[in-house]
């Protein structure tokens, strides 16, 4: 008998919907996570390793290696995973044996999210009973403002995943009107633990990427090396520190390789922002591309590299006027039926 | 038009690709900032700011930024409004040619106000303007309409109803105006420079046919003020 490691329905979340009749029943979905558990310890054994502190990264190498596979799609090779995460939630039964709703607002259609609303909207009343109840005393009102540049509020994809039923974009963008709503009322910090189910911490820009730091080369002089690309260029710059401030690009001095002004004046734009004109030397080596798509990519590349040359605040400043990241403007495709990306082809009457 | 699909591309066009492809879309998501290039505004101290730019610092320490373009720059050279009109001087992408053109404009103007300053008497020399970019800046301000003509159909018939501009369109029609003027009524063989810088000086004066053609335009609205209560926004 063949034994069915693991469906890929679930994965393309759509097919599953689609035969929306398959309800798994609690029963089952126990019986798949014990199969689970107990191919798990087949698995350590077969590859010789210890079961207990055996993890899921190690599932997908042991897979990978007994089952190798040559498909170009990674979600069509074998895969071992959790249940939970291959079947999707799904809701159990929504009424009793009489064929009664247990839910008051299941005939809305969406439970849930109405339900949601229906709290929401509870607590609204309840800051603005509390309001009233603080002018009736003459306390003056707090206004307290809430830190709106750290937090998000949940997306349309994370609000489905926490009710287990599709939200529509209408219904998205009314359930955030009405938090935002909630938030500025006054005395709203009394329902702080209920916005923070809905809203997450988004970590600011700069800690996400690693300065690395300054090398030495034979003469003691400070370099760092960058890598920038645009369009469809790509360049490396080496930046020495107690330099003129001469660029060589392929070995050509800019003034040869670069007779337009304005990229030139790329080039020396981190310079020039840091206020480091004469103090850098550098070394580009560049290909592809055209004249303008060069000269951006070694200006990302020169950015980069004087990253460790600089301060963090710096950095930062570098940050916020476009330096460091990456233009991801491309030439758009030639579309079938037209002349060009957006030209139509010339109208003719007859 | 078929909208590009995702499916088939590489991974250089997934850099931002919406589930619905509207019509005018750009690379980026939506939700990346302008970046800000001067260097006097991160060297204010923290006390000076009030609470707006307070509340756009530190959205700007959360959000991603988009990159510079390549036209903008933070030396003293560079200013937006001469790069924009650069961009509309220029033709089939001969971006040299027009970044010419415009130094070449800039220097005339330059050599026309010294000729004046040098042949001026002594108590008018302080009056005449020899910073062409100063005089650039006067100019356009000096040519932007202040109200527009939108044509509103109602009944069957096409009214022409005066509508208030906001500042981009303003700024593009003075410039359009500018362009169109030396483009079309000059001799045959007055090249551009000479004519832009020509129009310029006009136009810093408030004389020229550019400034002629707002006067007309303001005129018309002026005519046309029954029909103002056509617009609905």
């Amino acid at each position: 008998t063949l034994r069915l490691i693991c469906t890929t329905t679930a994965i393309q979340r759509k097919n599953a919907g689609a035969s929306g009749s398959e309800k798994y029943t609690e029963a089952f979905i126990k019986k798949q996570i014990e199969e689970f558990n107990l191919g798990k310890r087949h698995l350590a054994n077969m590859m010789g390793e210890d079961p207990e502190t055996f993890t899921q990264e190690d599932i997908d190498r042991a897979i990978a290696y007994l089952f190798p596979s040559g498909l170009f799609d990674e979600q069509a090779r074998p895969m071992m995973k959790h249940p939970n995460e291959v079947f999707p939630e799904q809701r159990k039964i929504q009424w009793g044996e009489d064929g009664r709703p247990f839910h008051f607002l299941f005939y809305t259609g969406k439970q849930s999210y109405y339900s949601l609303m229906h709290e929401t909207y509870e607590k609204m009343l309840n800051v603005q009973k509390h309001q009233d109840q603080l002018i009736a005393q003459d306390i003056p009102l707090q206004k307290e403002k809430r830190n709106l540049a750290g937090s998000r509020w949940l997306t349309k994809i994370e609000l489905e995943e926490m009710l287990v039923e599709k939200v529509s974009d209408d219904d998205y963008s009314r359930f955030i009107q009405l938090l935002q709503k909630l938030v500025a009322l006054p005395c709203a910090d009394i329902e702080e633990k209920y916005i923070q189910k809905f809203s997450k911490e988004v970590p600011v820009q700069l800690q996400k990427v690693v300065i690395e730091p300054l090398q030495y080369d034979e003469r003691g002089v400070a370099f760092s090396t960058g890598e920038g690309k645009r369009k469809t260029a790509s360049a490396t710059a080496v930046v020495y520190d107690n330099g003129t401030g001469k660029i060589t690009v392929n070995g050509i001095d800019i003034l040869h390789y670069f007779p337009v002004l304005q990229d030139r004046e790329q080039l020396l734009f981190p310079f020039q922002f840091l206020g480091r004109i004469g103090k850098h030397d550098a070394v580009c080596t560049v290909s592809g591309g055209g004249r303008s798509a060069q000269a951006g990519a070694i200006r990302l590349a020169t950015a980069k590299a004087l990253r460790s040359f600089v301060t963090e605040k710096e950095v930062e400043f570098m940050r916020q006027a476009g330096l460091l990241t990456v233009d991801p403007r491309v030439k758009e495709r030639k579309k079938p039926g037209q002349e060009g990306p957006r030209r139509k082809f010339t109208w003719k009457k007859r | 038009m078929a909208a590009p699909s995702a499916a088939g591309l590489g991974w250089r066009l997934r850099a931002w690709l919406p589930r619905i492809m509207p019509v005018r879309w750009s690379r980026y998501n939506p939700s990346y900032l302008e970046p800000e290039v001067k260097k006097e505004s991160y060297q204010k101290p923290l006390e000076e700011l009030t609470e707006e730019e307070r509340e756009q610092m530190e959205l700007k320490a959360v959000r991603p930024i988009k990159a510079a373009p390549p036209t903008l720059s933070s030396s003293v050279f560079s200013d937006p409004m001469i790069s924009k009109f650069t961009n509309m001087m220029m033709k089939s992408g001969n971006k040299v040619l027009a970044r010419s053109l415009m130094s070449q404009t800039l220097e005339n103007i330059k050599r026309k106000q010294l000729e004046k300053y040098h042949k001026a008497p002594e108590n008018e020399k302080e009056t005449i303007e020899c910073n062409p970019y100063v005089i650039f800046h006067q100019a356009l301000k000096n040519c932007q309409p202040i109200i527009g003509l939108s044509n509103i159909t109602k009944g069957g018939k096409t009214y022409q109803v005066p509508v208030p501009l906001t500042d981009n369109r303003k700024r593009f029609l003075a410039m359009k105006w500018l362009i169109t003027e030396c483009r079309d009524n000059k001799h045959r063989r007055t090249m551009m420079p000479e004519k832009l810088s020509q129009e310029l000086l006009l136009a810093f004066n408030n004389e020229g046919p550019v400034i002629k053609r707002k006067h007309v335009l303001h005129k018309m609205a002026e005519a046309n003020r029954a029909y103002a209560h056509f617009r609905w926004w």
